[in-house]
Parts: structure tokens; C-alpha cells; sequence
């Protein structure tokens, strides 16, 4: 086609780094938690670590914990979304290749154990939750390989249409973020009760707080491309383009900016984006609703009309926004 | 459910409400006696956005069809005899060394005319064919500016909603189409792998069905019935798209009137039209009336009306009524593959490669594009016993490869040619109005044209891997010409302004008018140039010049 | 003559979403067709309905499709194309000459009626017919290949593919309105679309053709 093209490198590029990400995400959950080492001299000085460090809290591992929960509770709502979506998707496309089944496994144990986290509240990594989350993000990484590949042989290739009608670039994405929050979900656990939670060395609120908020971008990425899809033919198309962006945007300066903080407007806005995903989803049962047929024609309307599972994952993702804003605004010191 | 045939829906102040079952919209109703602004004679992409516009400028107007006011999601069988319903089937005689087939090839009567079964294929002229006289050496020039044309087409497409591709391929840019394109099947996937190929650009085809609901029209459910007439209301016919604005602006529809002969009165001008509805012959007067009925129903009405003062018909002081008939060259390369196409799914024409129309490296006049195919059964046997002439067993085994079929369809430019006409044949219809004699013939240029074209559109389709290819060579769409649009009264009918340049207050807005025809499929731009009409006439009469 | 679609029958869909109510009423009228001539003689009616069998042999498989009654119901119901070639007589009067005359044709080479003679003799005098070479008698200067081409094999094809027979036949999805398609793309069918048998696999065809 030619003329036609929102550049093939970029989608190559988001794939390389979303591949990265997950690659590295695996890295980590297969490492053992480490203390850190002011612990140990907390403890054999505690004198000097409260002269040193007058302004930490106290010490709450409660809600480190509850942070680490919610980010299942994220985690789970985003794998709900995708296994319900990617089973219509991939029935949709006749389940012609076999590997087009694993997103449903992987989606489905990252549910089962985003439940389970969700019901722990226990400290310290889970095992079998950080294998599950980790397989979810290699299985976002190599789906997003495949849709590439099915794109490339159209003719056409990165073209406009292709993006519209083939195998959805930023879809497998999804599961990738659903890994990516219960990792990071894991990795919080891994706190000792006394300090303040970290990742990787890092701050955790910081660090969640900013995956989330990629997380968000990426997502308002495919809505995005969908409802230009359907040439935003109704004005609350431009929802999910419009309030996930300025979350995301709140959600960064929270990241980057300074902690311990109380952050009202990003806090309301991360709510409302949460209530966005089932607004969207009850806008899109209503637009299968006005499809030629209606529900009766559910075999056709369902897989043809507008994704009724897709946005909760905007949901997801807010709420893991609200557990990054809550560490921060608990946790002032960097 | 009443027939629509059998007695008009549009009276006693209400029109059917195409997009409710049983439901109705208002409707102005205007009096006999009393003249109105515009009769508008025929309401396809000509008549259609015309009566529209001139309703919505304030204009009193009413609008007639001689065919039915169907209520798509009601009357519309899924099938392809039952939908034998939309055409004009009336009978007129074909001769010329090439007869041109009517019926449902290129024919509708139906409130929103051909607009109602057509392939939504809606694209727009290369700009040097307004000009392919002076620019490229053949036909006539249109007194039309492409600049002019180019915003009239945006109109157009606004209008009907009109579902294509984010940037187009070819000819000067243009604003992005209102609605995403479709996506593609099957068929018009191997016509981008041959385009490829052959290293031409393609795109998905720009198409009058919408992509997403728009109003009261739900996305195209691909069906694949497109041509037998859209149930769903996602097709973007006249009927849907224009007249129910038209209705809402204080138009009037009548629907089962068959306009037979065109008044004019002491002072030369155009005084109403004879039509018959409801078992007779009524009369409407009219300040002004507009002949939209195609490219051959309109130089029939003109050449009907004639009388003592126009013996040689309306508007024809240049004997070019009925004359310069141009249909367009619609061959085709079809053959197997062993994938399952399953061609019928979807609207038949979902690619298309223009790239013959904007490659001048060719050694006869005009231009043409090709589109993808899905002919339903009845259609495609036609093709197998037309192009091979087979029957018996033989044709039965070739027909259960149907769902292995696939092919590729020109659409291709005629060169005017004052032989090829409309004249009135001594037979007379069930109205007592004598009856089209179509007269036409191929001219080398067209020949060379088709013979260049099965010539790529084969080497494509190999190249795509399909095999058992053959060639239907006897086929032809579209018409347009028999009223052309000119500068100089003495070689055209009517004016740039569609007015006719003998009769001050007729006017013809139609593909009658075309000049030349083109190597794309006609609708859009008899929709622009309606909607053109319209400005024109408000301007007109803003200056008293009406 | 194996079946490409076994099991396949496209009147399985007429209750769901794929037909709506004005198509279900459309096939049942075709399907209701009366089988007794109505325009033409019994003689010519005859006539008709051997040369149908020669033009489209009727499958044994499946329900054989009253092909002349269909031309003859279009006679009756004077239903026109929308256009006549300049050479031909009326619809009617073509069909009165053109059966008439294949029936001299038969008389002259064979010394019986069209309808006695062999099928292969049918199948002569038809493509003597296709092929123009039959003039004089009953077709008063009609030609022969223009009634073979444009009317008798015409119509007769047009019968029998615009029969649920037909497309059941050859695998086509039938009405769809208004549920349509979904799987677009090459090699993709829908659920409640004909499952073609490739070789080996009939049986699984056939299974899934019980549930279109």
C-alpha cells in the first residue's frame, strides 16, 4: 500500500521494549530476596538510625502488605480482562494456530493467583504466584512477537489497516502489565517489616508508580487505535484518549516528583479512571446491543461489535495506581 | 406488511421511516394546483442530494420516482431473485454491435434509484478528466473546475458517511474519509497480493457502507447481499442517507409516480410534468423541474415531451439528447485457488487498484481501475455459462468450486461516441410511453482499453497463485452521457449549472450530463455535482436569476 | 460425484438469526412452486422441462428443482429482464418458437419428439442450438444461439442457483440477514457456514455441517 504507514519500526520498538521489560521482570522474580542492609544496623543501632533518620514513620508492614495485595487485585482485574477478551478474540480467529490457546492458560493462572495474592497477606514472595506472573509476561512478550509476524505477511504490512483488522499489536501487551503489576507485587512483599519498601533498591511507590503509568500510556495506545478504528463516532470514544493520559501523566509527577505528600487530585482521578473501565464496558454492551441483530445475533455481534471485556484493564491498571499512590504518600523520604 | 408495489406509501402527509419496521416521518405534501419551486424527476445520487439540498435551503420541492418507497429492513428478502424487486425492469430495446445489458446491471427503480442495490464503490474522478480534452487529447472538456469538484466530493462523502482508507494512494491529497475503512476479505486480499506484485500501490476501497454506526445505521454486519439491496440500513443509499433529510427539510416524496411528459407553456419555459399515480394521469406544476432519471430514462422523458413548439424534444436545439451514451467497460479475469475465498462474504469490492488510471504509459485514451469480486451464485453461474458457455454436468462440477473462487473487475473509460445513443422505440410500455431503443457499439479505443486491461488484471492474478484463469470479456456497468454538460449550446444540453441552455427553468442532474466518463465508478461524483447544483441554484436565485 | 459438503443443508439455517422473516417467506413461495404449466402447452412445458434436465442434470443426493416450472412461472408472471435484444420477440413468443423448434429439430434428425429422443441426442440438438446452426420452421428468423444463450440456458441456470438445492450444494452460506459474516479472511469459515469435506476428513464435515 505504501503510503499508508504509521511506521513499522515503532511497533517494532514498543515490541523490543515491552520484551525487555518482561525479560528483565523474569530476571528479577527468580532472584532471592535480599534484606536490606540498614536493617541489620537498625537493629544493632537502633539509637543511631532514629537520630540519623528522624523522619520515617513508623514502621508499618501492614501496609506494605495491603499495598502488595492491591497490586494483585490490579494484577487480577487486568488477567480477567484478557482471558475473556483474548478467548472471543482468538475464537474469533478460529484458534488456527494452536499456540493461540495460551494466552487463556496464562490469563487464567495469573487470575487464580491474583486471587490468592489478593488473599494473602502474608509477607515474602509466593513461589508458584511469582512463576505464574513471570509466565504471564513471557507469554505477552512472545504474543506480541507472533501478531508482529502476522502483520508482517499481509500485504501492506504495518499499515493502517493491517493495525485495524490483523492480530492486535498492543493487545498481548495486557497480559504482559497483568505480569508485570504481580511482580511488582511480589517484590513488595519481599520488604522486611522494617523498612520502608523497596524495589530493586528503589523506592517502591516510585517504582510502581511509574510502570503503571507506561502500563496506562500503552493502554490508551490501543484504545486509541480502536476507536479510530470507529472513527469516534460517539463522543465518549474520546474517554479512554483523554482521562487515562492525564492519570497517567498525575500518576508520573507523583512518581517523580516529591513523596509523603497527600495527592487528592491524582488519588480522584485514578478512581474515576477506574470506574472508567466498566463505563466503557457498559458502552460497548450497549453499542453490541445496536449492532444489525442485537443480542440475537450475539454469535456474530459479540465478536464484531465493540470489545465488551477490554476496558477493565483500565481499571486494573488504575488501581495499581491508587496501591504506587498510597506507598508514596505513606513513604516522604527517598 | 403491505406491498410496496402495489399502492404508494408516501401519501396522507406521511413517509415510511426506513430506519423503524412499521414506523413513520412526517411529510410535507404540496398541492397540484399550486406551483412548486423544483419537481425533481428521479431520486438517485443525482435527485437524491439535490431534493435534499434545495428543501434544506428553502426551497418547496417535491420529488418523484416512478418505483417504490421500500422499507429496507422489512422488505428486503436475503436472495437474489426475490431482490429482482430494485430493478428496472421495465422493457427496453438493446442493438448497437455491443447491446448493452439493463435490468439489474445498471438500472433501479426505487425511491433512492440504483443508489439501493449499487456496490457502495465511491471514488473520485482523476482531475484532468474534467479537462481530458485539452489535457489528454480525448472526449470533452467539463465546464467544471476540479478545485470546485474537489470540495463538492468532500461534501459528498461527509454526506454519505463515506468508510475508506486513512490516505489514499493516488491522485491530490484529500481530507480522510469520514469512516475507517472495511476490513478486507479473502477476494481482496489476492487482489493487494497481485497489485504487489505487479508493483502497483492498491487500497482498501473507499465504500458507501459505514464501518461504525452512524445515526440510525448499524455497522455493516458483512452479509455480502450488497447488490440485492442492504437490510441492515449500514449501506449508505439515497434512501437512507439523503432523502430522509430531504423529508425532514419539508421535501415531499412521491413514490409509484411515473413521470411521463414534461409541460411547457406559452413563453417556452417548463410548466409541470404529467406523471401517473394511483391508476392515473395526474398533473404537478412546477416553477422549475429537474430531470434525474439516468442516462437513459432522462433523454427519454426529454424526447417524450416533445410537442409542437419542441419537435425534436426538450432542451435538444443541439440534437445531443439521448446521444453520447457511455457505459463502462466491466470485464473481468476470474480462477481457483485451493485456499477456501469464500468471496461472498463482506461487500463485494473491498480493494481496488487505481493505478492504471494515473499511469498514462498506454497507447489508447482512458483510464480504469479494478476491485476485487464476490458474485453471488446466480451471478457468477451467469459468468461460467457467458465467458465458457458451459451446461450440463460440466457446469455443475465448475460451480462447486464456488468457494474456491476469486477475481478481479475493471472498471473501465468509454469514449463518448455520438452513435451510441437513446431514441425512442414505436413499442409502447404499460403507461403508453414509447419505450428506450439503446443503441451501441464498441470503438477501437474502448477495445484496446479492455484488451490492456485483461491483459494485467490476468498477469496479476497468476502472479497472486491463482490458477485456471479465464477472461469474461462481454460485460459492461454504469452509463452516463446522453445530456452532456458543456460551454457552448451548440455541442451540450445543459450548462455547468445543469440548467439546460434551451429551457431556462429545466435543469437535468444525473450522470446524463457527464461528458466523459471516467475510469472510476460514477455515483460520488454525480452526488458532488448535485450537490454543486444545488449551491448554484440558491446562488442563482439569491440574484434573481432563476 | 462425491459430496464437497456432506451433510450440508442450507434450509438447517431458516430459523436462525441468518434469515430474517421477509426471506423465509421469499424461499418458501420459490419452494411452493406449482409444478403444472402455466403459459406454456403441455407439449411445449415438455419440451422445457427435458432440454432443463440436459442443460443442469438433477443431483440424486439431494431435492430435485423444478427447473421448467420456474421459466414457465416467469413466462406467466410476464417477470422481464428489463431489456430485449433488438433480433428477439417477446419473452413468450421467443420460448413458443424456441421449444417449437428444437422439437422440429429432433422430428427431422431422430423421427421423434425432443422428449423421446436419447439424452445424448438431446444434448446434440442443444448444442446444434448453441451453436446457431438451427434455422427455419418454427424459429421465424430467430437465431437459435441467441434463444440457447440468452433465454433457455439463462434462465434455466439462474432457476437452479437461485434454489436452496443448489446452494446447498455447492456450499454457499445462503441468506444472511441479519447475521452476516465475521471470519473475513482466506481459509476462515464461520460457524454457520458449510464445512467442506477434504479428503479424509468427511465425517468430521459432516459433523460440523449438522451444526451450521
Amino acid at each position: 500500500m505504501g503510503t499508508s504507514k504509521p511506521t513499522g519500526d515503532t511497533a517494532t520498538a514498543i515490541a523490543v521494549l515491552s520484551g525487555a521489560t518482561v525479560l528483565g521482570g523474569v530476571a528479577l522474580a527468580l532472584r532471592q530476596p535480599r534484606a536490606p542492609a540498614n536493617d541489620t544496623r537498625a537493629s544493632l543501632l537502633p539509637w543511631v538510625e532514629r537520630s540519623k533518620a528522624p523522619a520515617v514513620p513508623p514502621l508499618d508492614s501492614k501496609a506494605t502488605v495491603r499495598a502488595a495485595r492491591r497490586l494483585n487485585r490490579a494484577a487480577g482485574t487486568i488477567a480477567a480482562s484478557v482471558l475473556v477478551d483474548s478467548a472471543i478474540e482468538h475464537y474469533r480467529g478460529a484458534f488456527h494456530n494452536e499456540a493461540m490457546v495460551t494466552p487463556l492458560i496464562s490469563a487464567s493462572l495469573s487470575l487464580l493467583a491474583s486471587v490468592h495474592g489478593t488473599a494473602d497477606d502474608r509477607r515474602g514472595a509466593h513461589v508458584a504466584r511469582d512463576l505464574v506472573y513471570a509466565a504471564a509476561g513471557l507469554t505477552g512478550l512472545v504474543g506480541t512477537g507472533f501478531h508482529i509476524y502476522n502483520i508482517s505477511r499481509k500485504p501492506g504490512g504495518f499499515s493502517w489497516q493491517n493495525l485495524f483488522y490483523s492480530a492486535p499489536l498492543g493487545a498481548p501487551a495486557a497480559i504482559s502489565l497483568s505480569g508485570m503489576l504481580g511482580f511488582l507485587s511480589e517484590r513488595l512483599r519481599n520488604n522486611t517489616t522494617d523498612s520502608r519498601p523497596t524495589i530493586l533498591g528503589r523506592p517502591a511507590g516510585r517504582v510502581i508508580g511509574l510502570m503503571t503509568s507506561l502500563g496506562l500510556m500503552g493502554t490508551v495506545g490501543e484504545a486509541g487505535l480502536l476507536h479510530f478504528r470507529g472513527a469516534y463516532h460517539n463522543p465518549a470514544m474520546y474517554l479512554p484518549v483523554t482521562m487515562p493520559p492525564i492519570a497517567a501523566a498525575l500518576l508520573g509527577a507523583s512518581a517523580l516528583g516529591e513523596a509523603g505528600r497527600r495527592k487528592p487530585l491524582t488519588r480522584w482521578w485514578l478512581r474515576f479512571t477506574a470506574l472508567l473501565g466498566f463505563v466503557g464496558s457498559g458502552f460497548h454492551i450497549i453499542g453490541v446491543a445496536r449492532n444489525m441483530g442485537g443480542w440475537r445475533n450475539w454469535k456474530q455481534n459479540l465478536l464484531d461489535g465493540p470489545p465488551i471485556p477490554a476496558p477493565p484493564s483500565f481499571t486494573g491498571l488504575a488501581l495499581a495506581g491508587l496501591a504506587a499512590l498510597g506507598l508514596l504518600e505513606d513513604h516522604p523520604d527517598d | 406488511m403491505s406491498d410496496p408495489l402495489a399502492a404508494p406509501r408516501a401519501i396522507q402527509g406521511r413517509a415510511p421511516d426506513v430506519f423503524r419496521e412499521g414506523g413513520w416521518v412526517e411529510m410535507r405534501e404540496f398541492s397540484e394546483s399550486e406551483a412548486v419551486d423544483f419537481v425533481v424527476i428521479g431520486t438517485g445520487a443525482g435527485g437524491g442530494p439535490l431534493i435534499t439540498r434545495l428543501a434544506e435551503q428553502g426551497f418547496s420541492v417535491v420529488g418523484f420516482d416512478a418505483g417504490p418507497y421500500f422499507r429496507p429492513l422489512e422488505d428486503f428478502a436475503s436472495d437474489e431473485t426475490a431482490q429482482n424487486q430494485l430493478y428496472w425492469l421495465d422493457e427496453r430495446i438493446v442493438d448497437g454491435e455491443n447491446p448493452i445489458r439493463m435490468g439489474g446491471n445498471n438500472s433501479g427503480k426505487a425511491v433512492g434509484g440504483s443508489t439501493v442495490h449499487f456496490a457502495m464503490v465511491s471514488l473520485r474522478f482523476r482531475p484532468e478528466w474534467f479537462k481530458s480534452r485539452s489535457l489528454l487529447g480525448y472526449g470533452a472538456d467539463w465546464p467544471l473546475d476540479w478545485r470546485e469538484m474537489w470540495d463538492y466530493y468532500g461534501k459528498a462523502e461527509r454526506a454519505l458517511s463515506i468508510s475508506g482508507p486513512v490516505t489514499y494512494p493516488w491522485g491530490p491529497k484529500r481530507p480522510r474519509y469520514p469512516y475507517r475503512a472495511h476490513e478486507m476479505n479473502g477476494a481482496a486480499e489476492v487482489l493487494a497480493r497481485g497489485a504487489e506484485a505487479m508493483g502497483y500501490k492498491w487500497s482498501p476501497t473507499p465504500l458507501a457502507t459505514v464501518s461504525a454506526p452512524r445515526g440510525d445505521s448499524p455497522p455493516c454486519v458483512y452479509r455480502g447481499f450488497c447488490r440485492f439491496g442492504c437490510s441492515t440500513n449500514a449501506k449508505q443509499s439515497q434512501l437512507v442517507a439523503f432523502i430522509p433529510r430531504a423529508l425532514a427539510a419539508g421535501a415531499e416524496i412521491r413514490d409509484l409516480a411515473m413521470v411521463g411528459r414534461i409541460e411547457t407553456g406559452a413563453d417556452g419555459r417548463a410548466t409541470g410534468v404529467h406523471y401517473f399515480r394511483e391508476g392515473r394521469w395526474r398533473f404537478q406544476r412546477a416553477r422549475n423541474v429537474v430531470v434525474a432519471g439516468y442516462a437513459i430514462e432522462t433523454p427519454r422523458l426529454l424526447l417524450n415531451s416533445a410537442n409542437d413548439r419542441y419537435p425534436d424534444g426538450l432542451a435538444n436545439s443541439s440534437g445531443l439528447v439521448g446521444r453520447n451514451l457511455m457505459t463502462q467497460s466491466n470485464q473481468a479475469v476470474y480462477g481457483s485457488m485451493k485456499d477456501e475465498v469464500r468471496w461472498n462474504k463482506g461487500p463485494p469490492s473491498l480493494s481496488i487498484t487505481e493505478h492504471w488510471n494515473y499511469d498514462d504509459r498506454k497507447d489508447f485514451f482512458g483510464g480504469y481501475c479494478w476491485m476485487a469480486q464476490g458474485p453471488l451464485p446466480i451471478e457468477w453461474v451467469t459468468v461460467l455459462t457467458g465467458s465458457l458457455g458451459l451446461w450440463g454436468e460440466q457446469l455443475r462440477e465448475r460451480m462447486k468450486n464456488y468457494n474456491h473462487q476469486v477475481g478481479v473487475k475493471m472498471v473501465g473509460e468509454m469514449l463518448p461516441n455520438e452513435n451510441n445513443r437513446v431514441t425512442l422505440a414505436d413499442e409502447t410500455d404499460q403507461y403508453g410511453l414509447r419505450i428506450p431503443r439503446i443503441t451501441y457499439s464498441w470503438g477501437d479505443n474502448d477495445k484496446a482499453l479492455v484488451a490492456h486491461a485483461l491483459d494485467k488484471m490476468q498477469t496479476s492474478m497468476e502472479l497472486a497463485g491463482v490458477r485456471d484463469t479465464f477472461q469474461q470479456v462481454d460485460d459492461t456497468n454504469h452509463l452516463a452521457g446522453t445530456a452532456r454538460m458543456g460551454s457552448d449550446p451548440r455541442s451540450s444540453v445543459v450548462n455547468a449549472d445543469c440548467r439546460s441552455w434551451d429551457i431556462p427553468n429545466l435543469w437535468v442532474c444525473d450522470g446524463s450530463i457527464f461528458p466523459t466518463t471516467g475510469g472510476v465508478n460514477p455515483s460520488l461524483t454525480i452526488s458532488a455535482i448535485a450537490l454543486r447544483t444545488a449551491d448554484r441554484i440558491k446562488a442563482l436565485a439569491d440574484r434573481g436569476e432563476l | 460425484m462425491t459430496d464437497q459438503y456432506p451433510g450440508y443443508d442450507v434450509l438447517a439455517k431458516r430459523r436462525t438469526p441468518s434469515w430474517n422473516e421477509q426471506t423465509r417467506q421469499a424461499i418458501n413461495g420459490r419452494l411452493a412452486i406449482p409444478r403444472e404449466p402455466r403459459f406454456l402447452s403441455p407439449d411445449l412445458f415438455a419440451v422445457l422441462d427435458a432440454a432443463c434436465r440436459r442443460i443442469i442434470p438433477q443431483p440424486t443426493e439431494r431435492p430435485p428443482v423444478p427447473l421448467a416450472a420456474y421459466i414457465d412461472a416467469k413466462l406467466f408472471n410476464k417477470q422481464s429482464d428489463g431489456y430485449r435484444l433488438a433480433q428477439m420477440p417477446d419473452q413468450g413468443d421467443t420460448y413458443r418458437r424456441g421449444l417449437a423448434g428444437l422439437d422440429e429439430a429432433a422430428r427431422s434428425q431422430h423421427g421423434l419428439g425432443f422428449t423421446a429422443i436419447a439424452p445424448e441426442a438431446q444434448d446434440e440438438v442443444l448444442r446444434q442450438a448453441h451453436a446457431g446452426k438451427l434455422t427455419g420452421g418454427a424459429w421465424q428468423g430467430m437465431p437459435s444461439k441467441t434463444f440457447f444463450e440468452h433465454r433457455l440456458l439463462n434462465d434455466t441456470v439462474t432457476a437452479y442457483y437461485g434454489h436452496p438445492t443448489a446452494w446447498s450444494e455447492i456450499g454457499f452460506g445462503g441468506p444472511a440477514s441479519p447475521r452476516g459474516y465475521v471470519r473475513m479472511a482466506l481459509n476462515r469459515r464461520d460457524p454457520w457456514e458449510a464445512a467442506e469435506a477434504k479428503p479424509g476428513e468427511e465425517a468430521r464435515a459432516r459433523r460440523e455441517n449438522d451444526h451450521v
